[in-house]
């Protein structure tokens, strides 16, 4: 069962991707990152086999939010896959 | 006959997926292995009319497949049909299974395995060296090797698919991380199989590599 921070992540991302939107996802993202992935001394990264995207192709998982933040190509592609929505 | 495994390795998502391949594929099949530098359109013209099977690892589009530093192994419209014809294809890549792999089809390849939209997981950076030890990636990436293995071992292109749906959804149920769960959820829902779904190729001698190949020191962006 997905985590309470997880879940706000998918609420946040289920919103079009407005500044304000793409702010609350990055926040709600970092919330989560705190409580899963960030732990231990590994270094994970999300990244896809993509082409000319508009987004990069490697994100460090704790680079994720500002990414977020900032990016609305990336914020459409977290969008398909957290809350399985297309864009 | 020899099987053409494209394995571009140029950054991580690249190192990552191919570190796989070489790890699981390479050493069951025979060569031709495009890997690293090979991993480029004249290789690839010159060893895939001989093959029964492409497989291959690397950036996408909609409309195009590449090899090192995106160089484009295949785009509609700017290959040669000689290329594909009577091959069953699997290309581990982003969003091939939207133009290209029906274009694929329409050439005369036999069946193409790939997926819709972007091809997502996550890696361990610092395993870069030793991408084959990525318990992280391994997740998403295991159930592909799975279905490839099942495709070499003879059985249909339809069974691959399904080994490799049912591991993502085995993988899925046992995972912890909501991230690494929604990018198996993702790639399972965007695996498609075009084409003749009960082609398969000849069963490859079923060898063993106890030992993994050395660490990669070859340097990525």
């Amino acid at each position: 069962m997905p985590n309470s921070e997880w879940e706000k992540v998918r609420e946040a991302l289920r919103k079009p991707a407005t500044p304000e939107a793409m702010q609350e996802a990055a926040q709600a993202f970092a919330q989560y990152n705190k409580v899963s992935l960030g732990k231990g001394n590994s270094r994970p990264t999300l990244v896809n086999l993509g082409k000319g995207t508009g987004y990069p192709n490697a994100v460090p998982v704790d680079k994720i939010p500002e990414e977020l933040a900032t990016n609305p190509q990336f914020y459409n592609l977290m969008k398909k896959i957290v809350a399985r929505e297309k864009s | 006959m020899p099987t053409a495994v494209l394995m571009s390795d140029f950054d991580l998502p690249t190192r990552s997926a191919s570190g796989f391949l070489l790890r699981y594929i390479a050493p069951k099949v025979e060569p031709v292995q495009l890997y690293s530098f090979l991993a480029r359109r004249l290789p690839f013209q010159l060893s895939a009319p001989q093959s029964d099977i492409i497989i291959g690892a690397g950036h996408g589009s909609q409309t195009s497949f590449t090899g090192q530093n995106e160089t484009v192994i295949l785009e509609v419209g700017r290959y040669n049909p000689r290329e594909v014809r009577g091959k069953v294809i699997k290309l581990l890549s982003c969003q091939t299974g939207v133009v290209l792999g029906p274009d694929l089809i329409k050439n005369g390849a036999e069946a193409f395995l790939g997926y819709v939209d972007d091809y997502v997981w996550v890696t361990d950076a610092d395993l870069a060296s030793t991408p084959w030890a990525d318990d992280l990636a391994g997740a998403c990436l295991l159930p592909v090797i799975d279905g490839l293995n099942t495709l070499l071992d003879g059985k249909t292109a339809e069974e691959s698919l399904d080994v490799e749906l049912q591991g993502y959804l085995k993988n899925a149920a046992a995972e912890e991380d909501d991230l690494i769960k929604s990018c198996l959820e993702f790639n399972h829902d965007n695996a498609v199989l075009l084409g003749n779904t009960t082609a398969r190729v000849r069963r490859r001698p079923n060898i063993t590599i106890p030992l993994p190949p050395p660490p990669i020191f070859l340097p990525i962006s």
